[in-house]
């Protein structure tokens, strides 16, 4: 078990070496901060004065730190999250293989299982840093700019237009941000998985990303309603949480559906991985 | 302490292995060689357990490396014609990395390895910024590590200028020396072979064509470098006697002749004889010959090999 985290840690460190993870957890940083001036231009700001107002509650008391984090949050997940999340994911085994650090790792006395199963954990890991990191600096900047006060939570898709004090804010922000990262794992697995097969890292990464857009527009065709469970992103709604009353059970099972989908990507990830000849 | 057994192995429809068999002994050095797309890189391949054969087993000091990888590879160390690195990070962490697959590696293992090698001024330096032999030598270190029986070289000196060449050529011969390594290397470098290994192996199209000491191969060469007072004269015998004139002082006596005898009739006929030397085998010549029935199906000329089916 030492050997195992003592392997993790190396392969960490090997994630966490290189420049461009760093580089795109500093892409993140600047869209947060463009999306917090966008919100302080007249127009969104006027927009979020009078919702609050039309819905009777001070938009002095919730114009805050958290209302903007959880903007910032919902639309640089949006915008980037799925998109790095897939990019690194991709690389994480097709990469290696492209460079031949695979071979040099497969020539050693461990079983394939073993590297993919350190490889994956590292990928969890990889994506609940960058969402705590997203979040962490969402609230940092948001408490900066506008200081602490009560959370507007509105997503009028989700149906969520709620109010909160501060302390459940923030509660119900670090729970959101939990079940975020659960739930976009499912993005870095797919990545992961195909970048066992045989295929270039960018090739994985692209894959992955069309996936989950043109599942993400199907679901929302009326056409497929009747089938809006069949599709992955129906269940990656992680901003339930912010309902006044959280559907928990509903969350449970849309938890359990991607981690069956993420067990069967690995298990097949592996298998076909197993399979494969590595030869210069 | 490398035994092959009838391995083959085919990549979407085209053979690459046909049944080949080794065996290796502890302390060898045993070269593969072969042009490009011979065989060499998947034999180790599947020497690694990288590649998965069709059929037949691989053996290091016993154990199969498709029934039990992972003991079978504790006894080995490999480097490729050209290894992967993580550039980003330094040559030590590299290594840490590499051999944290193997199990637990003291530092003072890593260090030794690294003053082998003679990287340690530069160890702590990233591997971006290092030169082609160093990564070589950094690529034997991680092979050397954590003390294996057995190191498999798959053309290890590939790219490298004669100095780097010259400086991985010692190192090998030190450690077989000095550690009793078994070596297997692949090189269609064939000077390099020549060098370093006692026994050798060709393969053509994943065939094997010839295995065995380098002596056997030099035993059935049959050029001579003689040097006369009468060039023509003497090429007009040797057309009478069972001698080719190949040019350049060259002549090869033909199977089952005898060079004392055409000597002999030079000194016949009044030709001073002034040298006769064995010319000194040429093994791209050699190899070439080796291969040429498999490639051909020509008859071998002048050089009996164990052609293997």
């Amino acid at each position: 078990m030492m050997l195992f985290l003592h392997q993790l840690g190396l392969e960490l460190r090997k994630l966490f070496g290189r420049k461009r993870t760093y580089i795109g957890f500093g892409a993140f940083l600047v869209i947060e901060l463009l999306i917090l001036v966008f919100c302080q231009m007249p127009g969104p700001q006027r927009g979020l004065r009078r919702q609050m107002e039309g819905l009777g509650y001070g938009a002095d008391q919730y114009l805050s730190g958290l209302t903007m984090a959880f903007q910032m949050v919902s639309f640089t997940v949006f915008i980037l999250g799925g998109l790095y999340l897939a990019l690194v994911a991709g690389d994480v085994v097709a990469k290696e293989v492209e460079e031949k650090t695979m071979r040099m790792i497969l020539c050693r006395p461990v079983s394939r299982i073993r590297v993919l199963a350190i490889k994956y954990i590292a990928c969890v890991i990889y994506t609940f840093s960058l969402i705590g990191f997203i979040g962490g600096t969402a609230i940092a900047i948001g408490v900066a700019w506008k200081g602490t006060g009560g959370m507007f939570a509105f997503a009028p898709l989700e149906g969520i237009v709620a109010f909160y004090s501060f302390a459940e804010g923030l509660n119900r922000f670090l729970a959101g941000l939990a079940v975020l990262a659960l739930m976009l794992t499912t993005v870095s697995t797919l990545g992961f998985g195909l970048s066992c097969f045989d295929m270039k890292p960018a090739a994985a990464t692209i894959i992955t990303l069309s996936y989950f857009f043109v599942d993400m527009i199907f679901r929302q065709i009326p056409y497929f309603q009747s089938i809006k469970a069949w599709f992955i992103t129906s269940h990656m709604e992680w901003r339930q949480v912010f309902l006044p009353h959280i559907p928990i059970p509903q969350m449970i099972e849309d938890g359990a559906y991607l981690m069956g989908v993420n067990a069967t990507i690995v298990v097949i990830a592996m298998a076909v991985f197993q399979q494969r000849n590595f030869k210069s | 302490m490398i035994r092959l057994e009838k391995i083959s192995k085919t990549f979407n429809g085209k053979p690459a292995l046909h049944s080949l068999s080794l065996k290796i002994s502890r302390g060898e050095i045993f070269g593969l060689l072969g042009h490009n797309g011979a065989g060499k890189s998947t034999t180790f391949g599947i020497m690694l357990g990288q590649v998965h054969p069709d059929q037949g087993e691989a053996y290091i000091d016993g154990i199969s490396v498709q029934k039990n990888r992972a003991e079978a590879l504790a006894q080995a160390g490999a480097i490729f014609e050209t290894p992967g690195f993580y550039d980003y990070l330094s040559g030590w962490k590299n290594l840490e990395i590499f051999t944290s697959y193997s199990g637990w590696v003291k530092k003072s293992e890593i260090a030794v390895a690294v003053e082998t090698v003679g990287l340690t001024s530069r160890i702590r330096d990233s591997v971006r910024t290092y030169s082609h032999g160093m990564r070589q030598r950094l690529a034997l270190a991680q092979a050397l590590l954590p003390a294996p029986k057995v190191v498999l070289l798959d053309e290890p000196t590939e790219g490298l200028d004669p100095e780097g060449i010259h400086e991985i050529r010692t190192l090998i011969q030190r450690l077989n020396r000095e550690r009793g390594l078994t070596v297997l290397l692949s090189s269609h470098l064939l000077s390099e072979v020549e060098q370093l290994c006692t026994r050798i192996a060709i393969l053509n199209h994943g065939r094997l064509v010839f295995e065995g000491k380098w002596e056997d191969l030099e035993s059935v060469n049959l050029r001579y470098r003689i040097h006369v007072n009468d060039v023509a004269h003497a090429e007009l015998i040797a057309a009478k006697t069972q001698v080719r004139v190949l040019g350049d002082d060259v002549y090869e006596v033909l199977e089952g002749n005898d060079i004392a005898d055409f000597v002999a009739a030079l000194v016949w006929d009044g030709i001073k004889v002034r040298l006769v030397q064995k010319e000194r085998p040429n093994l791209e010549a050699l190899y070439l010959k080796a291969v040429a029935p498999a490639a051909s199906s020509k008859p071998i000329d002048g050089l009996s090999l164990s052609v293997k089916p």
